[in-house]
């Protein structure tokens, strides 16, 4: 067996140096910022080598990129890959994730040839993600790119006998599968630790020359690579919010600071990240839409019941289709779903797009793209959107590359708007955008060279409607014509397991500093504020700790937010006894609501709230945990 | 990969004088067609990112090292160039709003720099180390000398620290032991208060009949200045006085502020070590000196970006230690080579290195490493320009310290004689200086310790072991019976040290690597080790 990695060079958000920050346009200049090997391809690296210390064969790290970027491959090689290939070439620059995918396939093409001799025994390692795009799109396309299985959420692996068994997390817990063909494609998560170099392994390393090929050496067509082959384009980069605008509303009585809370927290619920107004589209007289078709929502199914973060979509959906005089559309597939419609039709569906088949009753990327992008392509939408849920991540990027079409990852925002750049004129398209960079800045985007705009949407950002059972729709069945060699892989066992949930993916979060004193006191304090908050808002809150917090032992490492811990945007965050140190305040100064309870009046980190309440923690806590509970019972009456 | 960890020259961190050491000597073995092998390791993830100095460059030494090089395209050369100092100021400030500009004429001929060059330390280990590279030096950053390895008499290379270790010393999944390091020649270049150098000195009794090293801080900020400024370009000034004059007249120091360009200045202030406040905070000390009238009228508008510490060896000729012994040498700032007149140690750094290259390259021709033969390298330092420049300032650190609290009143003056006075005046270790005095610095609402720590870029890994222990924790309680209060939490530049309640908490991970607390620790109880290769701060133009 052999391994190819695919290696990201990204640039080091960890780490922002001051001068990085252009603060009049509110957004990161990019050559300020120290470049290094993404994360997660780290830990897929280690996934790779770990896996060649049991079986044997050869890792080759693949990258493309400027020619300095061959700086990961070193890295890949000094930590235990054999050997690194650079694909670097001016056509390939400004690539969207499908121009990047297509060269990235021809390379493991030439690999195979050349490298491994034709050996079809191989397998394509990527982390699952990378921390400057944060698409996780790359490697679904490339694995569509090359038609094979793609194993994602990766966390470990075994050997049963001689063969090989990958676990991976899903929404409901894990499971464990075996490919059934090579190769195939497996995208890691969070694993281990990154592997370290050694001395005598970093000096081999520098002696050895890498492989490097252009864009001709792999044969990629011009058309397919670059900006010329690329579905989307960012047009406009700008600030995700100045935290320098936040009106610090200091209030001294608990209960109107907890309705305060409330009410932003529902605003903010119902708002999107840009700040816009109620605005409608109107087509300019005598102009045609740009694109034509119906707006599609994938409704993710769990079974017996839709996810809830479809049924947000499905409320975006009906206010784009409304403004384009079009109708709604939910794509529902999986085996004995139908159930589901009538609540698809509820939430605003004018038609269901219904395919069954028992080869699809569990989630598999491969068949589910093949029913997907066949009824796309039959009834051709002019939008279709997809919930950033793990599965959506997965699912949507292949849609896209089979359907020739532009996808835009975690959208945040979007909106139907015309678009003019030089000679190019376009109308009533659908403007996307997204948070990029690990969120420090916004980028919007749109489709092009597309048949279709896809995009995948934040879960919690958008608002559905009110159930109307008394709608009435369309199911419009479709047979999938998938077959066995289409799963490209073997369910052994599935686990189910409640989910745990990081900080760094909470909506909301108390977080107790070293005003906390005590653990104890973070214990009878934080807690129970976090609790009660939970229940008032209706969502679940996590706790985090400052890095004092950590240190003093009142709550594990994995939960300090900070620069050296997890970077945190929840949409509330409550610090009770964090002073705000520069190193806390990079972790979380993102957050959409920022509430702060601390004695000293001059605690820096008042300068970034929203709401402080300026008090001894023993006072103000209990006193909001407590308007906490009086609010919700009274909603509750 | 055999013999990949064999090699003819090693030089233990890449500093200026590492640097210039292994161009000069790949140049050498380059020209007897030798495919000796020159090889440079460094504890910081990239190069320079550990390098701190004012600086002033006397770069004559380049033409000895790369002639040509004003004609050499980088556009380091460039900016260094455009960089030299046209007005050289020294002013005495006294008090908070009072200054006074001292005529060149009474400014002694050592402390004229007209003609020098204003460059970033790490910004010249940068170029320096593309340089190297290109002669054929091999550069390998990220990898931090654990001890040295000795056998018969000998310095026979070094072992690199372990990596992949938990905060209670337990391996993870990824540990992977130190390799041990084999060359003909070690040469330590660790710059000031190098740990591996002192194991040598140590070992071999290097230090034996001199004075006790003497050092001194250097906390220093990068300020980016508006368009229209009131500093201007090819400008440093020196100060001396506030705020260390009136209040106390017996902290050593002064202040700097150097053009780095038309709108960058690098201000920072130097102490002595050797201060006795037990709550004194150069950093603080550095915030005050920005608030004087004239400070913060030529910084009007700036916005520091970057922030660093560093300690300096000031004991000069009397502290230096022998530099050689069995297959070792020593170098640069490692060997105490700072003019402490001057403040000056770029050009010795690289000086030093220079010569120890024109010594190995003869010791490999021979295969011969023994101290008598890289003595050649001590003698030639001895007769260089830095042999008797230090010599010239020989007393000059112990007239300062010996003058006591009179300070640089009379230390000034003392100074300016010291090169008559008879023989070596002595001197006391800086820990020694601490007493139970406050100096009460209020804040001055400016940057604090922790902000700065952060525009040092510094980072380690959060659960590796902590590279800060303490000999006997139970000496800090007597510690701050003693003194007061806890000196640590004031000395570091870094906040590493915080007392809540009595009870330390340790952030190891603030740590900028300056080394102050193994100086200044009053008791001597805190003990510095090198962390993970890698961790650190992250300077680009300090």
């Amino acid at each position: 067996m052999n391994y190819i990695v695919l290696v990201k060079q990204v640039p080091d958000i960890k780490n922002i140096p001051n001068e990085a920050w252009d603060w009049e346009r509110g957004t990161l200049k990019r050559a300020f910022l120290d470049n290094v090997c993404n994360e997660l391809d780290k830990q897929a690296l280690a996934f790779a080598i770990r896996m060649k210390e049991q079986r044997g064969g050869k890792v080759i790290a693949l990258t493309m990129g400027p020619p300095f970027a061959d700086e990961v491959l070193v890295y890949a090689m000094c930590v235990g890959a054999d050997a690194g290939v650079l694909l670097t070439d001016r056509k390939l620059g400004g690539a969207d994730t499908a121009a990047t995918a297509y060269p990235l396939g021809q390379a493991i093409r030439k690999i195979k040839e050349e490298i491994f001799n034709g050996d079809q025994n191989y397998i394509i390692f990527s982390g699952m993600q990378s921390v400057d795009g944060d698409t996780a799109q790359v490697p679904a396309q490339v694995a569509e790119e090359l038609g094979i299985a793609h194993i994602a959420y990766a966390t470990s692996f075994s050997f049963a006998d001689k063969e090989l068994r990958i676990t991976r997390i899903t929404r409901r817990g894990s499971q464990t599968v075996a490919p059934l063909s090579y190769p195939c494609m497996v995208t890691v998560t969070d694993w281990t630790h990154p592997l370290n170099a050694s001395f005598i392994r970093t000096r081999w390393a520098q002696s050895q020359k890498l492989y490097t090929w252009s864009a001709a050496d792999v044969k990629a067509e011009e058309a397919r690579v670059g900006l010329a082959g690329s579905r989307t384009t960012v047009f406009r980069i700008f600030p995700p919010r100045d935290v320098s605008k936040r009106k610090c509303i200091m209030e001294s009585d608990a209960s109107k600071l907890a309705q305060m809370i409330k009410e932003t927290y529902a605003s903010k619920l119902a708002a999107t990240e840009e700040a816009k107004e109620e605005v409608t589209y109107h087509l300019p007289e005598g102009k045609t839409p740009s694109y034509q078709g119906e707006v599609w929502v994938y409704a993710e199914q769990e079974g017996k019941e839709v996810n809830a973060a479809c049924l947000e979509l499905l409320g975006k959906a009906v206010e784009l289709a409304r403004q384009l005089k079009e109708k709604v559309g939910a794509v529902l597939v999986g085996d004995g779903v139908s159930g589901i419609a009538k609540d698809l039709i509820a939430y605003g569906a004018d038609k269901v797009y219904l395919a069954e088949h028992p080869r699809l009753r569990e989630f598999l990327p491969v068949p589910y793209a093949k029913a997907v992008s066949e009824m796309v392509g039959k009834y051709l939408p002019q939008i279709i959107l997809f919930s950033a849920t793990p599965l959506g991540r997965e699912l949507a990027p292949r849609v896209a590359y089979r359907s020739n079409s532009g996808l835009t990852a975690d959208c945040t925002s979007l909106d139907i708007m015309d678009f003019k750049r030089g000679s190019q004129e376009l109308f009533a398209i659908l403007r996307q955008t997204r948070p990029a960079l690990g969120g420090n800045i916004m980028a919007s985007i749109i489709t092009q060279h597309s048949r279709v705009q896809m995009a995948t949407v934040r879960p919690g950002v958008m608002r559905a409607l009110k159930p109307d059972y008394h709608r009435t729709g369309e199911i419009v069945e479709y047979s999938a014509n998938v077959t066995d060699a289409d799963l490209g892989v073997r369910i052994i066992s599935s686990e189910l397991r409640p989910l745990t949930s990081e900080i760094k993916d909470a909506a909301a979060i108390v977080c107790g500093g070293a005003g906390c004193k005590t653990r104890e006191g973070f214990e009878r304090y934080i807690r129970p504020l976090a609790e009660s908050m939970g229940e008032f808002l209706g969502t679940e809150v996590m706790v985090g700790g400052s890095r004092a917090a950590v240190e003093a032992g009142f709550i594990e490492r994995s939960h300090q937010i900070g620069q050296t811990g997890q970077t945190v945007k929840p949409r509330i965050y409550v610090g009770v006894g964090v002073s705000g140190a520069v190193q806390h305040l990079t972790g979380m100064q993102n957050s959409d609501i920022i509430v702060i309870i601390n004695k000293d009046p001059n605690a820096p980190i008042f300068r970034v709230c929203d709401f402080g309440i300026v008090g001894n923690m023993e006072d103000v806590v209990p006193r909001l945990a407590q308007a906490f509970s009086a609010e919700r019972v009274e909603v509750a009456a | 990969m055999n013999e990949m960890n064999k090699m003819d020259a090693l030089f233990v961190g890449a500093g200026p004088a590492s640097l210039a050491g292994a161009i000069r000597l790949k140049q050498l073995l380059n020209g007897k067609n030798s495919n000796a092998s020159v090889v440079v390791i460094e504890k910081a993830a990239k190069l320079g990112q550990h390098n701190l100095s004012g600086a002033l460059f006397e770069a004559d030494v380049l033409d000895e090292l790369l002639p040509g090089w004003k004609e050499r395209k980088e556009v380091f050369v460039t900016k260094m160039l455009a960089n030299s100092v046209e007005k050289d100021e020294m002013i005495f400030l006294f008090g908070q709003d009072k200054a006074a500009r001292l005529p060149e004429s009474l400014v002694p001929s050592y402390m004229h720099h007209r003609g020098n060059l204003i460059i970033s330390a790490s910004e010249l280990v940068n170029w320096l180390g593309g340089i190297a590279r290109q002669l054929g030096v091999e550069i390998y950053t990220g990898f931090a000398a654990q001890n040295i390895v000795t056998g018969n008499g000998a310095v026979r290379g070094v072992k690199l620290g372990d990596k992949g270790l938990d905060k209670e010393g337990n391996k993870m999944s990824n540990y992977l032991p130190g390799d041990v390091l084999e060359a003909g020649v070690t040469v330590f270049g660790e710059g000031s208060l190098g740990l591996r150098a002192g194991e040598v000195i140590k070992e071999f009794g290097l230090d034996k009949g001199r004075n006790p090293p003497a050092y001194a801080i250097g906390v220093k900020e990068i300020i980016r200045l508006p368009e229209k400024n009131n500093f201007g370009p090819n400008r440093v000034i020196h100060t001396f006085g506030f705020p260390n004059s009136k209040l106390t007249p017996d902290v050593y120091g002064g202040g700097t502020l150097y053009s780095m360009g038309p709108n960058l200045v690098a201000v920072a202030i130097i102490l002595g070590l050797d201060w006795r406040y037990s709550d004194l905070n150069p950093q603080l000390e550095l915030q005050i000196f920005k608030s004087h009238r004239l400070i913060k009228e030529l910084l009007q508008g700036g916005e520091v970006i970057a922030y660093g510490a560093k300690t300096l060896p000031e004991g000069g000729y009397y502290s230096m230690p022998e530099v050689v012994a069995n297959g070792a040498m020593l170098i640069g700032d490692s060997a105490g080579l700072t003019n402490p007149s001057k403040l000056k140690g770029l050009h010795y750094a690289m000086k030093s290195g220079m010569l120890a290259a024109e010594t190995i390259a003869r010791a490999i021709e021979g295969q011969d490493f023994s101290r008598e033969t890289l003595r050649t390298y001590q003698e030639e330092l001895a007769k260089s320009f830095i042999g008797q420049d230090l010599r010239a300032a020989r007393n000059y650190r112990q007239v300062f310290a010996a003058a006591g609290r009179a300070g640089i009143y009379l230390g000034a003056p003392l100074s300016l004689v010291q090169q008559w006075l008879p023989g070596k005046v002595g001197l006391k270790p800086d820990y020694e200086g601490m007493r139970k005095v406050r100096l009460n610095r209020k804040s001055t609402g400016m940057l604090d310790r922790l902000t700065e720590v952060s525009l040092s870029g510094t980072s380690h890994r959060e659960d590796e072991p902590s590279h800060i222990t303490f000999a006997d924790p139970q000496e800090c309680a007597r510690c701050g019976e003693k003194f007061g209060c806890h000196p640590c939490e004031y000395f570091c530049p870094a906040e590493v040290y915080d007392f809540q309640d009595d009870k330390l908490v340790l952030s190891p991970s603030n740590c900028v690597h300056c080394q102050t607390c193994r100086v200044k620790c009053p008791l001597q109880v805190i003990r510095w080790n090198i962390p993970e290769g890698g961790d650190g701060p992250r300077y680009k133009m300090m």
